[in-house]
């Protein structure tokens, strides 16, 4: 009885919390179906109308919000495939090896973390503008690698870390060459971890504002930036606005959906004696 | 014909702002082909650092590797030819034990499909593993595990086969015939063999010969019933031998004997020149209780084990407990008496260890 009670209570916490989190988003979307003259309306009720989403899609308004989708896209897949690329050996060799520096190296990739982006942004527009990287997907995607090769080169290491370095040694024994025991032993057992810092990466990578902000004008513009240029102009369009953001929620929402089995799957489970 | 010969092998390891630790100092050794050697000694002693520059795993300092005459230092593993039986059994988790067994046959890609096939089937058939071929290792139990890591290392036919610690993960049971399948299998396969282990028991009952190894150095090479009969230094005799040795230090008299206390003399085996410092090694099991004769005890303590019991007694005046291997009854808080069995006492120096012979 005491603890049904208790689980009632539980659940109605939760309730709330819910209502507490989703309030901003419900709010949106809300502001979203509104039509263009009950924008600002203090009551509930509203005739919804699909026009906001039309007007951001269609790229009318001359704002070319598709466009800025599609650039979102680019860059952040770009960045990721990079930092996968370089992080993974990278991690690998920190896992593995004690070199003179690693771990200042290590420390080194940490610290692009630290500091706010703004502190660097001044300079690297500058260089930017100077080296013809500015407002290319080519700038973006190497911009991107201070917020996503740190932690994929960190995250990724504790997984190699993880495996027990046998593993390879047992391939190499067999005559693999270390190219191939990394290819054909280590990495296929790391699968999880590569799909959940690769979510965790294109979100950071999507989410990001301050660099295409300042490097990007408008060929090379993300959706950050690009949802608020509804706000520009004579008066601000809230609800295209918030139109504009809540479609850009929809690819990281759905990677995250689709790779949630491997976010929860063991490491390596089996591996040596448990 | 010497199959494997290791000249003055030495490991040292260097690390910036930290004395060197000399893991393995000057090691000589020479295995028979189709010799099983047991590697034994204490953790720590460079056993396992041994076997790894063996395999290749581990850069050597200084000194030489030989696999059948030729030198193989600097060679990286790939091209050594030897197959190690890891200690964690490192299988690849998402392989079928087949895969598993098939998969450092495809390294060397000079397999057709259907050898490897027949090969896979031939290990598995020898090993007992035919049953499981098609599980996954994270389903066997770790005797089975065990038998994949062995024929795993098998499969490819190596030159010499290491096996790191093969029985310390399996429980008492397992232990017992994974043991003996093993000596069957080294035996039928006929492959040189070393067998580190920190376990006496298990290389006792395995290895042809028997390392003991202290500290980066090799304290006895020898046949098991040498080392257990005859050990070189104090710490080889306390290492094997189970229960331990009774080792009790002591003052060498003039009549051959050794002074344990002012009322206990035990008579040694060899003239110690008077007033020397030594130690004195008993083995429980060639110590006996009598009703008359040898040296007063008291019973402090008594292990019943069905058939044979162990009995902790303190002498008059000596500070260590002597430990015997008894009959199934012996009463506690009792007088007794303890008699050594003739000639097979040993005698160390306090100082160094050493035998004295």
């Amino acid at each position: 009885m005491k603890r049904r009670l208790v689980g009632r209570l539980a659940d109605a916490a939760l309730i709330l919390y819910f209502l507490f989190a989703l309030f901003p988003i419900a709010w949106m979307v809300l502001l979203s179906l509104k039509p263009a003259d009950q924008l600002f309306s203090t009551y509930f009720s509203f005739t919804p109308t699909l026009d906001s989403y039309r007007t951001v899609l269609g790229d009318s308004e001359g704002i070319p919000f598709v466009r800025f989708f599609v650039n979102s896209l680019v860059v952040s897949v770009g960045a990721v495939a990079l930092s996968l690329v370089v992080g993974l050996p990278a991690a690998y060799a920190s896992a593995r090896w004690r070199f003179r520096g690693s771990e200042n190296l290590m420390f080194t990739l940490l610290s692009f973390r630290f500091a706010p982006e703004l502190t660097v942004i001044i300079p690297l527009f500058v260089l930017y503008q100077k080296l013809g990287l500015f407002d290319t997907y080519v700038g973006m995607v190497w911009v991107l690698q201070l917020v996503t090769l740190p932690l994929v080169v960190w995250i990724m290491r504790s997984y190699f870390t993880d495996l027990t370095p046998e593993l390879e040694q047992a391939a190499l024994l067999d005559g693999y060459s270390r190219k191939q025991a990394f290819f054909r032993v280590a990495l296929p057992l790391v699968k999880p971890g590569i799909a959940a810092v690769s979510l965790l990466a294109f979100i950071f990578a999507w989410n990001n504002f301050v660099f295409p902000l300042i490097l990007t004008s408008s060929s090379a513009q993300t959706v950050t930036v690009g949802a608020l240029s509804f706000l520009g102009g004579d008066r601000p369009k809230y609800n295209l606005t918030a139109a504009a953001a809540l479609v850009s929620v929809v690819p990281p929402l759905l990677l995250a959906l689709t790779i949630q089995r491997y976010l929860v799957r063991g490491l390596s489970f089996g591996a040596v004696k448990s | 014909m010497t199959a494997l010969e290791l000249r003055e092998l030495r490991k040292t390891y260097r690390s910036r702002g930290r004395p060197a630790v000399e893991a393995v100092r000057g090691l000589d050794l020479g295995l028979r082909s189709g010799e099983l050697l047991g590697l034994l000694g204490p953790s720590g002693c460079g056993k396992s650092t041994t076997l790894r520059m063996i395999a290749g795993l581990e850069s050597v300092t200084g000194g030489d590797i030989l696999v059948g005459g030729a030198s193989v230092t600097g060679r990286p593993a790939q091209e050594r030819n030897i197959g190690v039986a890891f200690e964690n059994y490192a299988l690849y988790p998402p392989l079928t034990v087949a895969e598993n067994l098939a998969f450092g046959l495809r390294a060397r890609r000079r397999s057709l499909r259907g050898d490897v096939r027949r090969k896979v089937a031939e290990i598995a058939e020898r090993v007992g593993l035919t049953d499981v071929l098609d599980a996954r290792p994270a389903g066997l139990s770790s005797g089975q595990k065990q038998r994949v890591s062995l024929a795993r290392a098998l499969i490819r036919e190596p030159d010499v086969l290491l096996l790191d610690e093969p029985l310390s993960h399996l429980d008492a049971a397992q232990r017992d015939t994974t043991r003996r399948e093993l000596k069957r299998i080294q035996r039928d396969l006929g492959h040189t063999t070393i067998l580190v282990t920190h376990d006496q028991e298990e290389a006792l009952s395995l290895a042809d010969r028997i390392a003991v190894m202290r500290d980066g150095v090799i304290q006895q090479l020898g046949t098991p019933y040498e080392i257990y009969d005859s050990p070189a230094t104090s710490f080889v005799a306390d290492f094997v031998g189970e229960p331990a040795i009774n080792l009790l230090p002591g003052t060498a008299t003039a009549d051959g004997h050794v002074r344990l206390s002012a009322g206990v003399r035990i008579a040694l085996p060899v003239p110690v020149a008077e007033g020397r410092a030594v130690v004195v090694g008993i083995r429980p099991e060639d110590l006996s209780l009598t009703g008359d004769g040898g040296i007063p005890a008291r019973v402090v303590a008594h292990e019943p084990l069905l058939e044979s019991g162990i009995a902790t007694l303190a002498l008059d005046g000596v500070e260590r407990h002597l430990v015997v291997l008894t009959g199934p009854e012996v009463r506690l808080a009792h007088d007794e008496r303890v008699r050594v069995a003739a000639g097979l006492t040993h005698v160390f120096d306090a100082e160094t260890g050493d035998t004295l012979r």
